[in-house]
């Protein structure tokens, strides 16, 4: 039995979502309202790995009785578990690239893409929402860090300047993706794999949040490549899942920025 | 092909290929990378690895700079024993715990580290020449990061934070211990190598935390795994007091 817990195919619901249809697997889609903030009913504050993934609120994948969590590591589960298209690199030296890739973009694109995502669509249906219901809701969130970060978004603590930070931030994970396409088609080598899904994911987005940051013009290579990978069945397949019809503005506020500054 | 390892300490990102390379039976030539002298952004260092950071690892005309994916590699790319798990359930668990430790547990205590060790490690050095060793880090967030150790620019507000996450996952990590041997399930795995490199020091440097009263399990695991002749091997070649720590976890030193 495989079910998978998930929200509109965006950013880290959007990657799952991608790869059961790359394989070809039937599953079980349990949909999460993220406006009406059903992620934190889910009831599996009993699963540690479940409880305490670092994206807070990405997608679930329950296998057989296994709580799966974290996307970039639910993508490799995939690939692993599943006949179907290979979606892992060939070589060991490719998979340390795809390892790489998603533990870097994991930390740098997973923190900024969906602060900027949340500032522009989710806090305005915050805001819409009857405060008070809103704040119980937020006062029984666990853990703290999850609450914090809905919490942010409502006390004005992502100012103009934070966020004019965040979009040049983007630009050193934009840069590094743009070098490694000079040297390969993707981003671990010659074959399509999960770094691309994962990384796909999240940068589908930021021509619309930072489009400074992610152009025809300045990242021409990146450009080209997302157009690559949104005209796969499977992409194609996985945003059809929408029910707003507008996956692109629907977020999460995702893993917690660096806490050193 | 000769394996190069620049290091550290074996010492948490420094000790995880070290460690990992030793279980594997690979040798490899160690070349020791001074953090205290920042040898890591010295100009030679930085031919091998642009954004100067520890470790870094050569095979061949290949370069590896992300301590745990290197780790992976060291596995997947040599004979020896298998240090991930072939069931993708427990590999899955053995990389999630791995990030919850690399990106979670691990900044809070490095935190803790750099507060009370690596910046006064260097701070009495003159200011123009800790400015200018700043200014040769290529990476921002590591400027950040020798820019609160050197002048310690750490708030007492975030130091409280980092103290109650080590609390708090140590906790996490002595029950999950207290239901599965080793850190994927019944067999030792890279999940392991990483957690002892993160976790060797804590029943010293987090004493009240972590001892064989409160966290037996997370003890006896720091202990069998420093009895494997791998660990004894990697901790010998340290060269500060940083790494003697790991003595502490002899069996007959508190009988």
């Amino acid at each position: 039995m495989l079910e998978l817990y998930h929200s509109e195919p965006n950013t880290f619901f959007l990657k799952p979502l991608i790869a059961l249809h790359e394989k070809g697997v039937s599953f079980q889609s349990r949909w999460i309202d993220t406006d009406k903030l059903e992620q934190f009913s889910l009831g599996f504050s009993g699963d540690v790995e479940a409880h305490l993934h670092l994206e807070r609120e990405g997608p679930l994948l329950l296998h057989d009785g296994t709580m799966i969590s974290s996307s970039f590591f639910m993508l490799e589960y995939i690939a692993e578990s599943f006949p179907g298209t290979p979606l892992l690199p060939e070589t060991a030296y490719d998979l340390y690239l795809a390892h790489a890739s998603g533990q870097f973009l994991g930390a740098n694109l997973g923190s900024l893409v969906p602060i900027l995502g949340c500032v522009k669509y989710q806090l305005p249906r915050l805001k819409a929402m009857d405060q008070s219901a809103l704040e119980a809701k937020l006062a029984s969130v666990a853990p703290q860090e999850r609450r914090t970060g809905w919490q942010a978004l409502l006390d004005g603590t992502y100012t103009d300047q934070i966020l004019v930070t965040a979009r040049e931030r983007l630009k050193f994970p934009v840069s590094r993706v743009e070098a490694q396409l000079a040297n390969s088609p993707w981003l671990a080598g010659p074959r399509y794999s999960i770094a691309d899904i994962d990384a796909y994911s999240m940068l589908r987005v930021i021509p619309d949040l930072a489009p400074e940051v992610l152009n025809e013009s300045a990242t021409p290579r990146t450009w080209d490549y997302l157009q690559r990978i949104g005209q796969r069945p499977a992409v194609k397949a996985a945003l059809a899942l929408s029910r707003s019809g507008k996956p692109e503005q629907h977020f999460v506020p995702g893993v917690e920025p660096s806490r050193w500054g | 092909m000769t394996v190069h390892l620049y290091h550290w300490e074996p010492n948490a990102n420094s000790g995880k290929p070290m460690l990992a390379l030793a279980e594997k039976g690979v040798k490899f030539e160690s070349h020791y990378i001074d953090l205290l002298k920042f040898d890591q952004h010295q100009p030679e260092y930085l031919k091998i690895n642009p954004d100067g950071t520890i470790p870094t690892m050569v095979h061949g005309d290949r370069v590896f700079t992300e301590s745990t994916p290197m780790m992976e590699y060291v596995d997947d790319a040599f004979d020896g024993p298998a240090l991930k798990l072939k069931d993708p359930k427990e590999r899955w668990r053995m990389r999630w715990w791995m990030r919850f430790f690399d990106a979670y547990f691990g900044p809070s205590l490095s935190m803790i580290g750099w507060s009370v060790f690596v910046g006064p490690a260097v701070r009495q050095r003159p200011k123009e020449e800790l400015e200018a060793a700043i200014a040769r880090i290529p990476l921002e967030s590591r400027r950040i990061a020798w820019r609160k150790a050197m002048f310690n620019q750490f708030s007492e507000a975030e130091l409280t934070e980092s103290r109650r996450r080590v609390q708090y996952c140590t906790g996490v990590l002595e029950d999950h211990l207290a239901r599965n041997e080793w850190i994927a399930g019944k067999t030792f795995s890279l999940g392991d190598v990483n957690g002892f490199n993160l976790g060797y020091a804590l029943p010293l440097s987090q004493p009240d935390n972590c001892n064989d009263a409160r966290t037996p399990h997370i003890m006896e695991w720091l202990r069998r795994i420093y009895e494997r002749p791998a660990t004894r091997q990697i901790w010998a070649l340290g060269r500060t007091a940083m790494a003697q720590r790991v003595k502490f976890l002899e069996r007959t030193a508190h009988a």
